[in-house]
């Protein structure tokens, strides 16, 4: 009785300060809901401009929450945590909202589409994205994942009158609910799994997990579940064979969306199957391969290897063979899957903290360049596609070079840091996951994913030796740039060159280390 | 300025890119004025790298520069020069402005971004001679891929976007493979500077398995074979070489394909001399074959372009056999033979150039007895001509013998005389091929009348050759001052891999007439005693 009532009269483990981020792109969403209801028609501009503010507020936030760091903590019983992971994604995440939204300002205006449902449900799939990084507990980690996919799932579709949108929409729906199910049963496995022999009931609490792991009671349910988690967020982040999905759904989607959902959900998955397996089913060095921990960490890495070596090599070679853009950039999407997958082995292989903080900082590092340059990629794409996504076959782009060459050269800058060409985002991005997976001794898979590097040069140059080597026969009137559009382009090209020429700085703050980096520069 | 004065080399045609481009949006801004941008640039940045000659000799590294440059993962921002890259550097900001002049006519479409691109290759070119840092070397060794890719791909000739795709997979997919090398070596080192692991292998020879250092040559070594090209990887050259605009294909058989033998002698020796001893009858086998082959596939090319291309491959060939015969004599050689190969086949690129422009065709048929019509071209072609086969008192007659000389003398295979005699069958085929092309070409009788009333070399042409000629003449009479300033770097090399360490993993294995022993021929005894 008495334990009862000490147990009644605990303060409850309440931090707003802790999910302040969160909490503001929520308020955000809401408040765009509400002004786009009262707004007057000629206002539709207000709702973006929200947005922008609500994601730099929340930024903000983010940063502040850098500042103050003081290594890693957790609130609401370890349902929310603070650590390197969640920071550098949340602004990952923050960062693709924010050219989602001036990628998307235009556009919705001249599909007329409703602006404010467009950047409410961009707002509340950002806060499931930063919930899925935050979260510390399967049950928080599943829901990010709900709020992020249903908003999705909205945004897919959002061209009703199109087809091919709700084509798009319609398939990413029953195959995400088909995951979604997976994960969600992959949760209540690893539950029922983790209940001890000395009576305690089961636990969806990573940290507890990974405490409980050579306690468990039911290893083989452990395994099922782990397995099942490993689909469901292996669908994802579009890891082969849970591809399928991917290119009809990008090729169908209207092309802000498809800019977002393979730079910030990707990211998003990557951040929760981390969080998951790293810490959940993290690498122990007491551990041998007859305990459940190490056969179970021997297991999922194992499997991490071979699905990462499938996805870069189908994402490619795929790629190859399309001659629609946005499906070269959906396997493209794939093929840069399977190269974090690399970084991720490596985190989940790293033997210190050190090293798995250095593979972890090295995943975010790879997302963020590639959300930067994915990005604008799709910015240029969806200017060239005017209207409706007409032009998107690689013959529209025949010759268009030097009639527009602000937007023929960005795109060629995007293509050769998506390619990993030195001076650009995405060598530095190539660079660190390689390192951290030679850095446990993954020769061979090194080898593969530079040797798929190779094989991706061949489409991506096509794209450039399209615009650039071939003349245009047909008339072709280089469309204008808005303004917001423009934005959007000069932060992807500085971004690429910045993170290509002077990453240290980041790289740095990546892993959370405000103080040191402060105190250098 | 001295002290960043590589930094400076480096960034200044990148400068001049962006004044171009500013240019671009100035009122009344005018296509032609580009090509001056383009050419004051250049030529202040080979003024600005004269400066460096006076600076080299020693073995050491010279105008270095170290600063952090990603203090996360380790690399830093270190330049330097010695006597190796010195020269090389030169060559490159030499033939920069060279080539420029050759596109002024020539190249009419476009003309922003290509001059922007030549300059953008300047830097990186220059970038990867100087980079002391292996990461900072990949960077720039990649970087120049991009605007050569460009120049092919869109002012090059009717199959351009096929040798423009091939050549850029073809290189990228060796250099590749080299960044997984590198990354290997900071792993093992921890560190990308080049200097920190040359020192690091010497305190603690034990460091780099023997298994571990095979898998590093041959990464290493894969790049560089591709971008020589050495014989069975060559198939890219021609190709790219045919299809490239004229400037293009001067810099890329100036410059570009010395970046490899610069890679292997730098790198692969340097880093790795136990097992450059134990490769050095591989490639001493593929470079031979390679002379003979590249040879006799000129022979037989109905192309005037394309026969100096294959011709590329036999010269590379020599560069390589004197580089892996380790001794002074070869080694130097082989460096004098990048040189003359850069400035001997560099002319032979623009006088192709020069008839393609007039007639649109390079098909040695469709010529005959241009010497009627055109004199001065033909007694400059065959000039150059001449200084690419060899003849004594032109530049590549020293640099061939001086490898002969030193692959006879060679320990490093056994009956090195084999290889070396084999090799000289090559500058046999050289005068073969080069003299029957000029005879088809130059002289007999004018058989198709188009050629009759060609106009003679310009004097922007003649004026454009001119350093070159002069080049050839006086590296053939003199070569003391050049090879004088890169002894001291090519033989701290050639120490280290000439001479097993002692207790050294690799002693005990090597059949015994392998067995490098440090020569006594001093070099000097070249020059005659002093």
């Amino acid at each position: 009785m008495n334990s009862f009532l000490a147990l009644q009269f605990t303060p409850p483990d309440v931090s707003f300060a802790l999910i302040a981020p969160e909490l503001i792109i929520c308020v955000v969403g809401v408040v765009v809901m509400l002004v786009d209801a009262f707004a007057r028609p000629d206002q539709r501009w207000l709702t973006g401009s929200i947005s922008l503010a609500g994601l730099l507020a929340g930024a903000a936030a983010t940063v502040w929450l850098w500042l103050s760091w003081g290594g890693a903590s957790q609130a609401f019983n370890g349902m929310i945590v603070l650590d390197e992971l969640r920071l550098g994604f949340t602004l990952v995440f923050l960062l693709v909202s924010a050219l989602t939204v001036l990628i998307s300002m235009v556009w919705v205006e001249n599909e007329k589409l409703p602006a404010g449902e467009f950047h409410s449900l961009l707002m509340f799939a950002t806060a499931g994205m930063m919930l899925m990084a935050s979260g510390g507990d399967l049950v928080i980690i599943f829901l990010g994942l709900e709020i992020l996919s249903i908003a999705t799932y909205v945004m897919a579709g959002f061209r009703r009158t199109d087809v091919r949108s709700n084509e798009s929409s319609l398939k990413y729906f029953i195959l995400g609910s088909l995951s979604s199910a997976f994960l969600l049963y992959g949760i209540a496995l690893t539950y029922g799994a983790t209940a001890t022999i000395s009576g305690l009931p089961g636990t969806t609490n990573v940290a507890e997990i990974a405490r409980r792991l050579n306690d468990a009671q039911y290893p083989p349910l452990l395994f099922a579940g782990a397995a099942m988690m490993l689909v469901g967020f292996g669908f994802k982040i579009a890891t082969a064979p849970f591809h399928i999905w991917t290119p009809d759904v990008y090729e169908g989607a209207p092309t802000p969306v498809t800019a977002f959902m393979a730079a910030g959900p990707k990211a998003a998955g990557f951040a929760s199957f981390m969080r998951v397996f790293v810490f959940g089913f993290p690498f122990v060095v007491a551990a041998t391969n007859k305990t459940v921990s190490g056969e179970l960490h021997s297991a999922w890495v194992s499997v991490l290897v071979v699905l990462a070596i499938m996805t870069m090599t189908i994402g490619n070679v795929a790629a190859i063979a399309q001659n629609n853009v946005k499906r070269l950039l959906a396997y493209s999407s794939i093929a840069h899957a399977g190269y974090a997958l690399v970084g991720f082995i490596a985190a989940g292989a790293a033997s210190s903290i050190e090293q798995r903080n250095a593979a972890i900082t090295a995943v975010t590092f790879y997302l963020l360049t590639y959300a930067v340059m994915n990005v604008g990629a799709f910015a240029v794409v969806q200017l060239i596609a005017r209207a409706g996504d007409r032009r998107t076959e690689v013959e529209d782009y025949n010759g268009i070079g030097f009639r527009s060459p602000v937007l023929a050269f960005s795109l060629s800058l995007f293509l050769l840091s998506l390619l990993g060409m030195p001076l650009t985002a995405g060598f530095i991005g190539k660079i660190m996951v390689f390192r951290a997976a030679l850095d446990q001794g993954y020769v061979i898979l090194v080898v593969i994913s530079v040797l798929n590097t190779a094989v991706s040069a061949y489409y991506y140059l096509r794209l450039i030796i399209v615009m650039f080597f071939r003349e245009r026969t047909t008339s072709w009137m280089a469309p204008p740039i808005p303004a917001s559009i423009a934005i959007a382009l000069v932060i992807a090209v500085a971004g690429v060159l910045y993170l290509g020429l002077f990453p240290g700085q980041l790289i740095n703050a990546l892993q959370a280390k405000p103080i040191v980096t402060l105190s250098l520069r | 300025m001295r002290q960043h004065l590589l930094t400076i080399l480096i960034l200044l045609p990148v400068l001049g890119t962006m004044v171009a481009v500013a240019y671009s949006f100035a009122p009344r801004r005018q296509d032609d004025h580009y090509k001056w941008i383009a050419l004051a640039v250049t030529i202040l940045t080979f003024a600005l790298s004269l400066l460096l000659v006076g600076g080299v000799g020693a073995a050491e590294f010279r105008f270095e520069e170290n600063v952090n440059w990603i203090g996360a993962i380790g690399a830093r921002y270190h330049l330097g020069v010695d006597g190796i890259s010195l020269w090389l550097v030169l060559l490159t900001t030499l033939l920069m402005p060279i080539a420029i002049l050759s596109s002024w006519t020539a190249i009419a479409k476009r003309q922003l971004s290509y001059y922007v691109f030549l300059l953008l290759l300047e830097g990186a070119m220059i970038g990867v001679f100087v980079s002391l840092d292996l990461l900072l070397f990949y960077l720039f060794f990649e970087a120049s891929l991009v605007p050569m890719f460009f120049l092919i791909g869109i002012w090059g000739g009717e199959r351009r976007i096929y040798a423009a795709v091939k050549f850029f997979i073809y290189t990228s997919v060796g250099s590749l493979l080299m960044l997984v090398g590198i990354i290997a070596l900071y792993f093992i080192y921890g560190t990308f500077d080049y200097a920190a692991i040359l020192a690091a292998m010497s305190a603690q020879p034990a460091l780099l398995s023997p298994n571990a250092e095979f898998w590093l040559f041959l990464a290493f070594a894969f790049a560089f074979c591709i971008k020589i090209p050495l014989f069975p990887l060559h198939t890219w050259l021609p190709d790219a070489h045919t299809e490239a605009p004229t400037a293009g294909s001067v810099i890329l058989a100036g410059v570009l394909l010395k970046m490899g033998t610069y890679g292997l002698l730098r790198f692969n020796l340097g880093l790795f001399p136990n097992m450059s001893r134990q490769f050095a009858w591989i490639m001493i086998t593929l470079a031979v074959v390679g002379i003979i082959y590249g040879a006799l596939v000129a022979m037989v090319q109905p192309d005037v372009k394309r026969l100096v291309a294959y011709s590329s491959v036999s010269h590379m060939g020599f560069v390589v056999l004197g580089l892996f015969s380790f001794t002074e004599f070869g080694m130097q050689g082989a460096l004098y033979q990048m040189l003359n190969h850069g400035v001997s086949t560099g002319a032979l690129f623009l006088f192709v150039g020069f008839i393609y422009e007039r007639r649109h065709t390079r098909l040695i048929t469709d010529f005959g007895g241009l010497a009627t019509p055109m004199p001065w071209f033909s007694s400059l072609f065959v000039f150059a001509s001449l200084s690419s086969i060899g003849l004594p008192f032109l530049n590549g007659f020293v640099g061939e013998f001086l490898i002969m000389l030193g692959s006879w003398t060679s320990n490093a295979i056994q009956h090195s005389w084999t290889a070396t005699m084999l090799a000289a069958t090559g500058m046999i085929w050289a005068a073969v091929y080069m003299l029957w092309m000029l005879q088809r070409v130059v002289f007999g009788k004018v058989t198709n009348p188009a050629n009759a009333t060609l106009p003679d070399l310009s004097a922007r042409e003649i004026g454009l050759l001119l350093p070159l000629l002069i080049l050839m003449l006086v590296m053939g009479v003199f070569p003391r001052p050049f090879l004088d300033r890169s002894k001291a770097s090519v033989e701290a090399v050639r120490a280290r891999v000439a001479a097993p360490p002692t207790g050294g993993s690799f002693a005990g294995n090597k059949p015994a007439g392998a067995q490098v022993e440090p020569r006594d021929l001093s070099f000097n005894a070249l020059e005659g005693g002093h």
